[in-house]
């Protein structure tokens, strides 16, 4: 009997019975070809009673009355799926819920693909299922497997290992991070944890991991740490360059009218637009970070250009004059 | 989730799926369960095995193959699926509170009580350690406040093509095109509306921000989304053919690491000084000579040749702007 066999098996002959069964019982029965002593028949149930458990199947031992035998069984009351009884705005908000994350490159898409199958398993029946509009989260494609064990170390609190590149960091650093947190932020994962080495709370952009990521595999089923009770994952990500500045910038761009439509794409807010009669688009822009702003006009090249304030123009001619010095023309 | 458990669990939900009277469809069970008909097969051939003790082909769960239809006996124990786990209620709380966070739904409403009624299904025990974590993780969604949404929307509601007009970035025009409506698409940053597109007959992702304008055709959408796709596959510039024009920058360390970051299709070499060299193909410099602009002196061409030219063009053009307004 293979492993799948034997759990399915496990679980069918637990549930069908409805009272406890002991370890006795079972090796004249599921694990009847079990060709191991006593000894080692306990080891595989035990293995087998975690597993199951990992996959939301628990196994509860019960003593029965005087008696001094363990008995295991399943509770059906836990184990079967209640009829959920939701409202029609209910499912459909459900429905986009649990359909966001469906094939999007995470851990997320397996728990959130059964999820919708088991929302939708009493209105499968009669009703045909709603209708949802469809709106999907993808991830950037990366290495597989490296958020499934941070995801998963972050639920079992378990410490990991990895090495790490910052940004202006020549080396990669080994560290060694206790799971506290995990973020998505303008797509990209990080990691916020204590780090082992610099003890304190840090925060690791996923793309800067240059190792395989690895899990402390000691006593999988004890936590090795405990976070901090007044963790909060928004204050530890608040990064200066997302604060808006001090003072905000009013800053005035000019499109041509090719890609005028296009005023809206960036990250700053538009305070008022103005189209001229040749199609040429003028609006003004509060502005928080104005070096993101300054990329942003300059990816449209000579499609759009800051009209004011002084100091926004004289950074993009700085950053002109700098494509020149480095290209080896002449500086204008 | 390891392959055994992660065979198990669909199993178990797709036993309840087919032990009713009439049976259930191989073709939707398989588009129900993402599987591969052969996939599918060796599950039921698995369960054919499973049952009861003593184990005799009496105890065993019994399978019944007549043309598309499937037919389960001999499992009533398995007549409903395993509840709503902690990782799947995990799943919809990380879900469901982004999506609150961006504003599309209010918290105190139906989405709110839903998630509610799903936390009533864990122990009080599940419950306290799904909260607990759901507080540690966060995705963020930008809150999409542009035009077209309600459109695109509608689109992909009713089934009805649309056309696009749409600037390509890589290719620097704006062209027009009918489109079959799928999803829409939060990825890398931006909000993208996946389409089957007649124009490059295949999928392809736009972008919300540089679409112009959306039109509905009247036409009656024919195709749906495949439940898995890969992005960059559907990002033109990823793709480029046999014209393609080979490139070679060279960047600071700092700047080069950050882009590596965002061209997971690019080949990115460390060199001795501590600057970075990025090697990628593309079809069109246009795109290619905008985008570098904002990285002024932290950057240099190795080659294309063409590419230092328009470069150089495109700035004396831009500066030749910049410094009339300075006068």
């Amino acid at each position: 009997m293979d492993k799948i066999e034997r759990l399915i098996n496990l679980t069918a002959y637990l549930l069908d019975r409805g009272h406890p069964v002991t370890l006795e019982q079972l090796s004249t029965t599921v694990y009847a070809d079990h060709e191991g002593g006593g000894e080692a028949l306990r080891r595989m149930f035990g293995r087998d009673k975690d597993e199951l458990r990992d996959m939301g199947i628990e196994l509860e031992a019960v003593t029965a009355a005087g008696g001094e035998e363990v008995g295991y069984t399943i509770s059906r009351e836990k184990y079967y799926l209640p009829q959920i009884d939701l409202t029609p705005q209910e499912r459909i908000a459900l429905g986009m819920v649990s359909r966001l994350f469906l094939g999007s490159g995470t851990p997320f898409s397996g728990p959130a693909h059964s999820a919708m199958l088991k929302l939708a398993f009493d209105a499968r029946a009669g009703h045909p299922e709603l209708e949802v509009p469809s709106m999907r989260w993808v991830d950037v494609p990366r290495e597989r497997g490296t958020l499934d064990t941070i995801l998963d170390a972050l639920v079992r609190r378990k410490v990991l290992s990895f090495s790490y590149r910052s940004l202006d960091a020549g080396e990669p650093l080994k560290r060694e991070v206790e799971p506290y947190g995990l973020l998505n932020r303008r797509g990209s994962w990080y990691l916020v944890g204590r780090c082992r080495v610099r003890e304190e709370v840090r925060c690791f952009k996923l793309d800067r991991i240059t190792s395989k990521v690895g899990r402390n595999k000691k006593s999988p089923r004890s936590a090795d740490f405990e976070v901090p009770t007044d963790f909060d994952l928004q204050k530890e990500a608040r990064w200066e360059w997302l604060l808006p500045c001090e003072e905000e910038v009013k800053a005035r761009v000019s499109f041509a009218p090719r890609l005028a439509f296009a005023f809206e794409s960036g990250r700053a807010n538009v305070v008022t637009s103005k189209r001229l009669k040749d199609g040429t688009l003028k609006v003004t822009y509060r502005v928080g970070d104005p070096e993101e702003f300054v990329d942003w006009v300059l990816e449209f090249g000579a499609d759009a250009r800051i009209i004011s304030p002084p100091e926004l123009v004289a950074m993009a001619r700085e950053r002109l004059q700098g494509v020149l010095r480095s290209l080896g023309g002449e500086d204008g | 989730m390891d392959r055994v458990a992660a065979r198990i669990n669909r199993m178990l939900i797709m036993v309840p799926l087919i032990l009713r009277e009439e049976g259930a469809s191989i073709g939707e069970l398989c588009r129900a369960l993402d599987v591969s008909e052969k996939e599918l097969m060796e599950d039921l051939d698995t369960l054919w095995l499973c049952g009861l003790p003593s184990y005799t082909p009496l105890d065993l769960i019994d399978r019944r193959i007549e043309g598309d239809r499937v037919y389960l006996s001999m499992a009533d124990y398995f007549r409903r699926p395993l509840t709503v786990t902690r990782q799947e209620a995990l799943t919809l709380l990380v879900a469901g509170r982004a999506l609150i966070s961006a504003g599309f739904f209010e918290e105190k409403g139906p989405l709110g009580s839903a998630l509610e009624k799903v936390e009533g299904l864990l122990s009080e025990e599940q419950k306290g350690d799904v909260e607990d974590i759901a507080q540690r993780i966060e995705v963020e969604l930008d809150s999409y406040s542009g035009r077209w949404w309600e459109e695109i929307e509608k689109g992909i509601e009713i089934g009805q093509n649309i056309v696009l007009e749409y600037y390509s970035y890589s290719r620097d025009e704006v062209t027009e095109r009918e489109v079959e409506p799928f999803s829409l698409v939060w990825s890398r940053g931006h909000w993208y509306f996946l389409a089957w597109c007649h124009l490059a007959q295949d999928t392809r992702l736009f972008r919300l921000d540089r679409i112009k304008s959306v039109e509905p055709t009247g036409h009656k959408a024919a195709r749906s989304a495949e439940a898995e796709f890969y992005v960059p596959e559907l990002v033109g510039e990823y793709r480029p053919g046999r014209k393609a024009h080979h490139v070679k920058l060279r960047f600071l360390g700092r700047e080069g690491r950050r882009l590596a970051e965002e061209w997971p299709a690019a080949v990115f070499t460390d060199n001795p000084d501590g600057s970075v060299t990025v090697e990628f193909r593309t079809r069109n410099l246009t795109w290619l000579s905008n985008y570098l602009l904002k990285f002024g002196d932290r950057f240099q061409i190795e080659s294309p040749g063409e590419l230092e030219v328009m470069v150089k063009e495109k700035v004396t053009e831009l500066l030749g702007v910049y410094g009339r307004d300075e006068s």
